[in-house]
Parts: structure tokens; C-alpha cells; sequence
């Protein structure tokens, strides 16, 4: 046979047909641009199992799909979100919650009280608070498909206040069948009653996660505020991009091919400030934490007279500045509890009201018998914030007297090393750089940060015996004033013995194009309430 | 010609052998814990030793390897840490956009430099060589991003002729297809254009000098036949080796590239697994790697005997 030119037209013609017809198959499901979201957020959704690891973007994952028995409103008060009515009993032991009508799980299962003591139970597993509150547990009764009670075995003021809180882990209610999965184990199915469904199908690992608006979603009738509220979807899908490169992200808003970056590099915030469809707001008004941990197991700073030293030391101005350039996006923080929380305080804050003061941390320094003795400072080179920190605070610390060994590496190589207990010259460590949402700090008693309960506790392993026994009180107390003093009574003690340190608080902004109503909020991104166009 | 075939392929297993042994030893005695950064920043201590005993990480070096080798000689070659999927299937969502920049990057890479090299080589000192020339030495002096950044800003930004970023699946559509991979692909393709454009240069600058081509240029041969079948020809075994060192570059090249271009391809994929430390992903996509590259090296051995009869396996 031979081909005549008709012929290869043709068959062209066939060919691109045949290449083309999964496109238009597709089409037929792809929600249309203008009712798609295409986020860039701080990082790649590496977990799905919100109780599994406590990292931000699984939560922000998480809050997508699941929903909450209660969310928090803007002066961070509980409201029932999947509760519909709640009751204490008279000897404040007993917490009765009734769930509201219409919920139901993307399968079509409708969401039983079995449900929600199963998801309350692994969370309590995992969680700081959860640990705090399942450890005066009495027990978990159902008492109808609706209803469940929480019995403590002493009045706990913390159970609805735990089961609201936004900073991980997150207490999101899952199906039964998942939620007794045990908490060291990563859910394999993921099926929720949030707002989106997640669409496995249309993931690329490591690239683009896909939700689709819930077809089973019942929001509530208030007004959306923070996580209460009414969680109404404005559009049909919602595709988390993970674009690794900052520029290229700032390319792609810039052109159109993405609605939203998270965190846009503060060095090209300039380049979106003269666009005019792309606005840049801060959506988390307390903003991050920047703190160093300093190890308590090894000399210098078994002494306190050493870590006093690196609180007069640090300027937060200086470090800021460093990385974020203009001073509307940060300050310094000299509360414990973050600056801008409802525990903030200023009790015993002298110390930031001179600093820097290298002369005095000179002096304390001395006083403490350092023998001069290499001090392993953890530089994660790969994270601009902290590999500004640790030059800075590094230079500060030799200034006053410390032979710093500043040993770089990337955040995946200091995480590992920052567990190892042994002395600094075994493979041990000194200091290390990290951060947290500001609203993680506020909570004395959710964040494992701070604890001071040594070798149990986090990562530097502070040890106070009275900051653990103020802990617990502030965590009985049934009212917010008594819980307002007991913080500042935290405070005046933690920074005498000095726990940890902050080198400052930030307010990166986010950059949106034509994007409306998104709920600015500490610790999640919601995309509910959102109008595109 | 068969025993040949035979020796490299068996070669091509123990390369791969050890490449194995060497990349587990290599990551597991290297600092980092993917159970630490599963959990997260906020976990406890104690939190992390659970998961670690739960994914096996606590396991004796030996145990572990014992166990990877197994699997990777049943085919299977584990599952994702973090997202428990198989890492086999991570890779084949991951091939065809790596597959496609480096075919089109060749095929550009290929097409542009051998013309250039001929031209340059028949014009030799000539404005026209000095200029082709010169592009070769500022393609191969300018860093790949730089290169990327500058073509999205005039192409993507000002003129939005291309798409920043990303990559549409074939099945969406070539012209799609396309469209994502152009950029990407000069971006790509530059410094290969220059690489193998001076290389033909010089290879068909001593081939013009043989005497046959002075007695087909006195017999009246038209110049086109002359460079393309009678010199190019000849001059094709260096040529021909540079495009397969080239092609085994472009292996390590894809990785700047599909980052700079949002493209999920295997060269992101692995990067994304070393910051996670996710083992097994590593493990799996260098092992792959190292056989592919030492078939491109079979491929361009035994593509030296149908180029040049006179070489025998």
C-alpha cells in the first residue's frame, strides 16, 4: 500500500484526535479557571495525617477536608462549629455536646458521636494539650448517635478550649474507621466532613494536591469568622501548587497562572507592589515566632548565669532586618507568650528594654565559669531566617565572650542532630535556631516548647519545677483573668531561668490576585468564604 | 558483536550494585531523620522514636539494606516514607515530563548545533563562524537559571507569549504540551547547542582537510552533498560521543530546570526526597539513573559501528 499525501493527512489528523480525546474527556470535570484557586503556600505537603506530625501544611491539608467540633472566633473564643449544643454539669466534670443535623462524611456516611470520641482519642494521643487533657480523663461516654460526653476526673477548664484550637495538632474529626488507627501509623484513607473533598486522583506528588468543593457540606448560618462560622465554598476546586523556586512563583502570579502565594520572597515584593490585580496583605496579624533553643544538658548553658548572658545578646531589630528588610513586617518580642496573644504580659522584661547590651552578657558570662570551651551553634544554611540568625547571634555571642563553633548544615540535618542528648564535641549541640506560629506560643500548656520537664520534655530539655507546677495551674484555672495572671506569674520566672530566646517576630504578607473575603488567621489558610474575580 | 552485548549488560548490573550499596551507605550514614521531620517541628522526643520504630529506621544498617536489596531484586523498590506511596509509581508519574524535556532538549540541542557546527566549519574564520562561535561560548558560560529567569521574563511576563511554569501531560494535548516545554527546552538546550556545535566544528574542520573532499570539491560536487554526506559523515564518531555524554548530563541538567520551570519531573522528584531525606525515593531514582546511563553508554558504543563500518565489537 502506498501513502498518498491524502492518506498521511488523515491519518495526522486521527493521530491528534486520538492524543486529544483524554483532554476533552477531562474538560468535562475540570472546574473552569475563574472557579479555580491555585495556591503556592509555604511548603510541599509532605503528610496527610494531621495527627501524625504536627507540620503546618499538613494541618492546612487538614483543614480543608475535615472539620472541627469547635472553631475559634476572632478574639479566639470557642464556638460550636460541628456541635450544635454543649452543656458542663453542675460539679464541672461532665461536658455534654450534641452534634448538629446534616453532617456527613465526602462518602456519604453521616458523622456519628462513635466518630468524634475516636478522632478526640488519637488526638489526645498525639497532642500537647490533648496529653494535658486526656491525663485527668475519666471517660468518653456515647450516649446516642449524636451524643457523647467527656467526664474528667477533676474540673478541667481546658476541654472545649483544647477541642477549638487552631495550632497543631488540631483536633479534626475523622471516620471512625480511621481515627483507631494507631497514632504512630499514618492514615491510609482520607475521607472527612469539611468544606473540599480531597481528589486523590488529581495529586502529583511533591507538585499539585487538589480539593474539590464538598457536595455533603452543610455550613452553619453565622457569618464566617476565623474557624467558626459558616464554611461556604465559593469555588469548585481549590489546587495547592508547590513551586519550589520564589521567583518563579512571583513569575507566575505576575502572569496569571496562580491566585495566591502564601509567603512571597520579601526581596520581590516589589516587583508585585505596582501590579494592580495583585494586593499584598498580612493574613497572620500575631505573625512567627523566631526562638533558639539552648541545650540545658551540657556546659555553658547549664548555668543560668550563661543563658541570662544570651538574652542580653540578641538584637532582634538587627536579625530581623536582616532577612526581612522592612520594619513593618517585624519586631522584637520580649513576652514569653509572643507578642499580640491574650496571655502576652510584660512582667520581668527589663532585660529587653537594654538589649543589646554585650558588656552585660560579657559580665554574666563570666560569672557563670565558662571555661571557654567550643559552644556548637546549629546553622540551617538552607532557611534564610535561621541561617541569618545563627550569623548574627553567633558574631554577638564571640563579642561577649563565647567560642562559637558555628556548624552549618541544612534544616534536615539539624533536626536530626538537634535530639542528640550527647556532649557538643560527641555530635551534641549548643544552640539551635527554629520558629513557630505566634499562636502556638500563647498557650502555656498545648506547646511542647514549653515545658520545662528536662529530658522528657522538647528539645534543649529546660528543667523548672515551679514553671511545671504553674503550668498545670494556669491549665485548672476556670476563668481568663486567673488565667491572664497566672501567665504573667509564667513569665516573671521564665525569664529568670531563661527556657529559650527569641530573635523576633515576623509578618510576611501574601500576595493575592483578585482573590476576595479570605479570612486572615493564624496557623490555616481558609479557603472557604474566598470569591475569585 | 552478541558476547559484547552480553558483557556490557552484566556490567551494567554490578554498576548497579554498587551504586546501590554505595547510595544506602552514603544516606544512612549521612546526617538527617525523616521520622524527625515527619513529625514535625512541634513533636516531642518521644513522639519522633515511635515513628522512627514504626517505619523501621531503628532497625540494625544491615537489616535495613537487607531488606531493600530483596524487594529491588523482586522489582518492587519500596514505598514513600512520608506519603506511603510506591516509589516505583512516584517515578512513572514523574517520567513523562522528564522524558519530554530531555527528548525536546536533544532534539533542539541536536538539531541547532550541528547546523551551526557544519556552517562554522565551512565558513571557518569567516564573520559568520566567529559569530556562531561566539553564541556557543556565551551558551556555555551562562548559568541555566539565569538563562530561565531572563527567557520567562521577555516571553512569559512581558510579551506572555509562553506560560511561566508547569507542564501539561501529552494527553492534554501537544500544542499544550508544547507551549509548557519551550522555554524550558532553550533554557535546557543551550549549553548542549554550544557543547556539540564546537565540537562538530572542529571534527568536520579535519575531515574538510582530507583529500577526498579536495577531489569531490575538484569534481564539481555540490557543496551540500559534500558537507552533509561526505564530511559529516566522517566526521560524526567524536560528534556522536559528545550528544551521549551530553544526553547523560542532561540527566543532572533536568534537575536546575525543572525547578526553575515548576515541572514535576523525576530530577524534582529526587531533590524533594534528599531535603526530606526520604530514603527509599532516592534509593529508587539514582539506581534507575545509573542503569540508564550506563545504557546510553552502550547505545553510543555500539552506534559507532553503523557510522563507521570500520569499527568492530
Amino acid at each position: 500500500m502506498t501513502t498518498t499525501r491524502r492518506r498521511f493527512v488523515q491519518g495526522g489528523l486521527a493521530t491528534g484526535a486520538l492524543v486529544a480525546a483524554p483532554a476533552t474527556i477531562r474538560a468535562q470535570t475540570t472546574p473552569p479557571v475563574e472557579r479555580t484557586i491555585r495556591a503556592v503556600l509555604h511548603g510541599d505537603l509532605r503528610v496527610f495525617d494531621p495527627i501524625w506530625t504536627t507540620a503546618n501544611m499538613t494541618s492546612y491539608h487538614a483543614g480543608m477536608v475535615y472539620d472541627m467540633l469547635f472553631g475559634v472566633n476572632d478574639k479566639y473564643e470557642p464556638q460550636p462549629q460541628m456541635v450544635s449544643k454543649w452543656s458542663l454539669s453542675d460539679d464541672r466534670k461532665t461536658y455534654t455536646f450534641e452534634l448538629r443535623d446534616g453532617l456527613r462524611f465526602s462518602d456519604g456516611t453521616p458523622v456519628t458521636a462513635k466518630d468524634c470520641v475516636a478522632s478526640i482519642r488519637r488526638w489526645g494521643a498525639r497532642d500537647g494539650g490533648g496529653q494535658h487533657m486526656m491525663a485527668r480523663l475519666a471517660d468518653t461516654p456515647v450516649k446516642d448517635d449524636k451524643t457523647f460526653q467527656i467526664v474528667m476526673k477533676e474540673p478541667y477548664g481546658l476541654v472545649v478550649e483544647w477541642l477549638a484550637k487552631a495550632a497543631t495538632n488540631v483536633c479534626y474529626i475523622m471516620r471512625e474507621k480511621e481515627a483507631q488507627t494507631d497514632p504512630n501509623q499514618q492514615i491510609s484513607t482520607i475521607i472527612g466532613s469539611g468544606p473540599f473533598v480531597f481528589n486523590e486522583g488529581a495529586v502529583v506528588q511533591g507538585q499539585r494536591y487538589v480539593y474539590d468543593k464538598n457536595p455533603n457540606y452543610v455550613p452553619r448560618s453565622e457569618p464566617a469568622v476565623m474557624t467558626s462560622g459558616g464554611k461556604v465554598v465559593n469555588v469548585d476546586r481549590v489546587v495547592f501548587e508547590n513551586i519550589a523556586d520564589e521567583a518563579t512563583a512571583i513569575a507566575a502570579i505576575r502572569a496569571g497562572e496562580i491566585d495566591m502565594i502564601e509567603y512571597p520572597n520579601v526581596d520581590l515584593l516589589d516587583t508585585l507592589a505596582g501590579e494592580k490585580d495583585i494586593k499584598l496583605e498580612v493574613l497572620n496579624k500575631q505573625g512567627q515566632l523566631g526562638w533558639a533553643r539552648v541545650n540545658w544538658l551540657h556546659p555553658p548553658f547549664n548555668n543560668v548565669k550563661a543563658r541570662q548572658a544570651m538574652l542580653h545578646l540578641i538584637h532582634p531589630t538587627e536579625v530581623m532586618k536582616a532577612t526581612f528588610g522592612d520594619e513593618k513586617y517585624f519586631r522584637g518580642c520580649s513576652s514569653l507568650f509572643g507578642m499580640g496573644t491574650p496571655m502576652e504580659n510584660d512582667a520581668n522584661i527589663d532585660w529587653f528594654k537594654t538589649a543589646p547590651n554585650i558588656e552585660k552578657a560579657k559580665q554574666l558570662l563570666k560569672e557563670s565559669g565558662y571555661d571557654g570551651r567550643p559552644v556548637v551553634v546549629l546553622q540551617a544554611t538552607n532557611i534564610a531566617y535561621m541561617n541569618n540568625a545563627a550569623n548574627l547571634i553567633a558574631q554577638w555571642m564571640r563579642q561577649a565572650g563565647f567560642n562559637v563553633s558555628l556548624q552549618a548544615s541544612d534544616w534536615g540535618a539539624v533536626v536530626t542532630r538537634r535530639a542528640v542528648k550527647a556532649a557538643p564535641d560527641q555530635g551534641g549541640w549548643n544552640v539551635f535556631f527554629t520558629s513557630g506560629s505566634v499562636n502556638a506560643f500563647g498557650n502555656p500548656v498545648s506547646l511542647s516548647g514549653h515545658a520545662a520537664n528536662g529530658e522528657k520534655g522538647w528539645f534543649g530539655w529546660p528543667s523548672n519545677e515551679l514553671h511545671e507546677q504553674l503550668r498545670d495551674k494556669w491549665a485548672g484555672a476556670q476563668t481568663d483573668a486567673e488565667r491572664k495572671q497566672i501567665a504573667r506569674e509564667i513569665q516573671q520566672n521564665a525569664w529568670d531561668f531563661v527556657p529559650h530566646l527569641y530573635y523576633g517576630q515576623w509578618f510576611q504578607p501574601a500576595a493575592l490576585r483578585k482573590l476576595t473575603g479570605l479570612i486572615g488567621m493564624p496557623e490555616l489558610i481558609p479557603f472557604w468564604n474566598v470569591k475569585k474575580g | 558483536m552478541l558476547s559484547y552485548l552480553a558483557q556490557r549488560l552484566v556490567s551494567t548490573i554490578l554498576v548497579m550494585t554498587l551504586v546501590g550499596i554505595f547510595v544506602f551507605l552514603l544516606l544512612h550514614l549521612s546526617a538527617g531523620d525523616p521520622a524527625a521531620i515527619i513529625a514535625g517541628d512541634y513533636a516531642t522526643p518521644q513522639q519522633i522514636v515511635a515513628i522512627r520504630q514504626r517505619l523501621g529506621l531503628d532497625d540494625p544498617l544491615l537489616v535495613q539494606f537487607g531488606r531493600w536489596a530483596l524487594r529491588v531484586i523482586q522489582g518492587d523498590l519500596g514505598v514513600s516514607i512520608f506519603s506511603s506511596t510506591p516509589v516505583s509509581a512516584l517515578i512513572l508519574q514523574r517520567l513523562e515530563p522528564t522524558l519530554s524535556l530531555a527528548l525536546l532538549t536533544m532534539l533542539f540541542a541536536v538539531t541547532i548545533a550541528v547546523t551551526f557546527g557544519v556552517l562554522a566549519a565551512w565558513k571557518a574564520g569567516r564573520p559568520i563562524d566567529r559569530l556562531l562561535m561566539g553564541f556557543s561560548v556565551l551558551g556555555f558560560s551562562m548559568p541555566t537559571f539565569v538563562v530561565g529567569y531572563g527567557l520567562i521574563y521577555i516571553f512569559a511576563i512581558e510579551l506572555r507569549w509562553l506560560p511561566v511554569q508547569g507542564y501539561r501531560a501529552l494527553a492534554d494535548g501537544i500544542g499544550p504540551w508544547f507551549l509548557h516545554l519551550v522555554l524550558p527546552t532553550v533554557t535546557l538546550g543551550l549549553a548542549y547547542v554550544a557543547l556539540i556545535a564546537r565540537m562538530t566544528r572542529a571534527s568536520m574542520q579535519e575531515v574538510l582537510e582530507e583529500d577526498y573532499i579536495r577531489t569531490a570539491n575538484a569534481k564539481g560536487v555540490p557543496a551540500r552533498t559534500m558537507l552533509m554526506k561526505h564530511a559529516l559523515k566522517n566526521a560524526g564518531v567524536p560528534i556522536i560521543t559528545v550528544i551521549g555524554i551530553g544526553v547523560a548530563l542532561l540527566i543532572g541538567g533536568v534537575v536546575i530546570t525543572e525547578t526553575v520551570f515548576n515541572i514535576p519531573g523525576v530530577g524534582r522528584l529526587v531533590v524533594d526526597a534528599i531535603s526530606k531525606r526520604d530514603y527509599p525515593i532516592i534509593q529508587g531514582v539514582i539506581l534507575i539513573f545509573s542503569g540508564v546511563y550506563v545504557l546510553i553508554n552502550l547505545a553510543v558504543d555500539l552506534s559507532y559501528s553503523l557510522i563507521d563500518p570500520r569499527i568492530r565489537h
